[in-house]
């Protein structure tokens, strides 16, 4: 009996746990190229859904589907901000990019407060309620399109980065911007169409949440939070470890919640990424 | 010291400036005395990070938890034991020190870069929270309500919106003086210097770790103890507002926008900030939802924009040019080469 629990909690945290890595891949991304932290990742993963439940709602339209239309919508959006607001101050103090992206986070959330209210809202996919049974675990759909959905995206994002000249130059740019474009990389360039990439991963994961996730304006800076938490447990630019550390807050989540009582095992995560950083600062796989 | 400092106390501004702050409790309406309380709370709490923050250049997103320990814990003591709250708030400002000081060596003795700093002591405060929600000695999610003030000054109560007017004051006014004291100070000296460059500033002597240390716990006897004010002030005790680490992206925000590391800026960054967010909160609160802070938000972007090094240098910069050149008390603002550290951290 408490085997078949333990396994229950082991698969559900990693199945979470795969998309928070997808969604700190995103921001991994950005980081590497740009250093810059964005305090409204979580927002612009909030917006993603938001749009998914406004095409459910005038056109019916799966989130599974819809993931289509929003991808671009998120792109374009992630690369308007990086022209727009980040690249003025790229070159100035971290924490006044954290402060214009935290004013960011107010901008979204209480825009889609305006535009959504403030009641919770479902978007209903036909994957919601089905279930896959496998010997004692029992799983549902969604999270399991979720995981392979997240290994295929982060296969995809290893194979551009290292085969594609594309994923050349940002690795050039993420190790010495300078030297890059020197050597003819347009860094400008890289750089928006890498916050215009990883912002849009973002419509991706938004999909793939959306199925049995009530969606609330002001639930996105909570999203930030466990996505830097991810981010930081996985070295920031480390992409294997990026995915880990998704897995390992995804585990101590479900873990926490089900054997520590009450809201002290929401603790949990924070413990564990706490004890981690303290002995292995550069992250799970990051060389100290 | 230098006479910096002394030029700054005891100049007539400086006086003219307390005096006329210290009648407004005698003309201003009660809704607006109101607003001007809670900006100098958080002008005190955003002069107090500024400690750490600006001028050590360490992002500490801890504060929330100090807050906590002066409002929630300082009075979970009074309510709960029947410790006088004047003893309670020294418990908890010693407590809050203690804790500053541990973080800042936890920070030290794994060598954390800025990031991960800003972020470990982000999962300390969301832990905090936690612990409050769910401790019921603190007050749980219900949250606690302080007893009736009647105005009996030896059980911490100011009685009515002018006392408290006054007591928040001193606090803000204490901690605008610490950090002129501290910019003037060989102690300023170290931290801007361990800001700067922290392998250049040990070796030159300056000890890291003692150093950041003593930052971290003034700040965090100083935050705790505006925490208590606010507390009292407010009455009822919201885990959701002092507890949360929501309340430290704000007093972050405030001092970023305001100017760091000088030891106006943070102030006047509040004192704007907080009335603005309040007024658009009246004014738009009933209109559409979220309306205000929409525009709060909007306003922030702008201003880091148009203004990168904060609001209070800005205005500096404009009064030397109004008077012609004239040493002013301020610290060098942070330079584009700590940022650099910061984001490779």
């Amino acid at each position: 009996m408490d085997t078949d629990i333990l396994l229950q909690a082991v698969v559900q945290g990693l199945l979470i746990g795969s998309t928070y890595g997808t969604v700190a891949l995103g921001l991994g991304l950005i980081y590497s190229v740009s250093g810059v932290v964005n305090f409204s990742h979580g927002d612009f993963l909030s917006l993603a859904m938001f749009i998914s439940y406004a095409l459910y709602a005038a056109f019916a339209l799966d989130p599974y589907a819809s993931v289509f239309i929003t991808f671009p919508v998120l792109a374009i959006a992630g690369g308007a901000v990086y022209w727009t607001l980040i690249r003025p101050v790229i070159s100035g103090h971290l924490l006044m990019i954290i402060q214009l992206t935290l004013g960011l986070n107010l901008i979204l959330q209480n825009g889609m407060l305006m535009v959504f209210g403030g009641q919770p809202l479902r978007v209903p996919s036909i994957m919601e309620t089905k279930l896959l049974i496998m010997g004692d675990v029992i799983m549902r759909w969604p999270l399991v399109i979720a995981f392979c959905a997240s290994i295929v995206l982060a296969g995809l994002l290893f194979l551009m980065l290292s085969r594609t000249d594309f994923g050349r130059s940002i690795r050039a740019v993420h190790q010495n911007p300078k030297a890059a474009a020197l050597m003819g990389v347009n860094v400008a360039r890289v750089r928006i169409l890498v916050f215009a990439l990883g912002i849009g991963l973002l419509a991706i994961a938004g999909a793939l949440l959306l199925p049995g996730t009530p969606l609330h304006p002001s639930m996105g800076l909570r999203y930030t939070v466990i996505t830097l938490l991810t981010l930081v447990l996985g070295g920031m630019t480390n992409f294997v470890g990026i995915l880990l550390g998704g897995l390992v807050i995804g585990l101590s989540e479900a873990i926490g919640t089900i054997y520590v009582s009450g809201i002290l095992g929401m603790i949990l995560p924070y413990l564990i990424l706490v004890l981690i950083l303290l002995f292995r600062p550069a992250g799970l796989l990051g060389k100290a | 010291m230098r006479p910096n400092f002394y030029h700054v106390v005891f100049s007539p501004i400086w006086w003219i400036a307390i005096a006329a702050l210290a009648t407004l409790p005698l003309w201003l309406p009660s809704y607006y005395l109101h607003i001007a309380t809670l900006a100098l709370i958080y002008a005190g709490l955003a002069a107090a990070w500024n400690i750490v923050g600006g001028l050590t250049g360490q992002i500490s997103l801890a504060h929330s938890i100090f807050v906590g320990m002066g409002a929630v814990f300082a009075s979970a003591l009074l309510l709960q034991l029947g410790i006088n709250l004047w003893v309670a708030a020294g418990i908890a400002a010693v407590l809050s020190g203690a804790m500053g000081a541990a973080i800042a060596w936890i920070d030290h003795r794994f060598r954390l870069g800025h990031l991960s700093f800003a972020l470990i002591t982000l999962a300390f405060a969301e832990m905090a929270e936690l612990v409050v929600l769910g401790w019921d000695f603190l007050g749980g999610a219900s949250g606690q309500s302080l007893p009736r003030d009647e105005g009996r000054f030896l059980l911490f109560q100011f009685g009515g919106s002018h006392g408290y007017f006054w007591l928040v004051m001193a606090l803000a006014t204490l901690a605008l003086v610490v950090n002129l004291a501290i910019i003037n100070a060989p102690l300023g000296y170290f931290l801007r210097a361990i800001r700067d460059n922290e392998n250049a500033a040990q070796a030159l002597g300056v000890g890291l770790l003692r150093n950041k240390m003593i930052a971290m716990a003034i700040s965090a006897v100083l935050t705790s103890m505006i925490g208590t004010a606010y507390a009292r002030y407010s009455t009822f005790i919201d885990p959701h507002l002092f507890a949360s680490p929501v309340l430290t992206i704000e007093i972050v925000l405030f001092a970023t926008i305001g100017g760091l590391g000088t030891a106006f800026g943070p102030i006047v960054g509040a004192i704007l900030l907080v009335p603005l967010g309040e007024i658009l909160r009246g004014q738009l609160g009933g209109v559409l939802p979220g309306l205000h802070y929409f525009i709060y938000g909007t306003i922030v972007v702008v201003v880091i924009l148009a203004l990168p090094q904060g609001i209070g240098p800005a205005i500096a910069r404009m009064v030397r040019g109004f008077r012609g050149a004239k040493p002013v008390a301020k610290a060098a603002a942070p330079s584009a080469k700590t940022a650099a550290e910061a984001q490779g951290g």
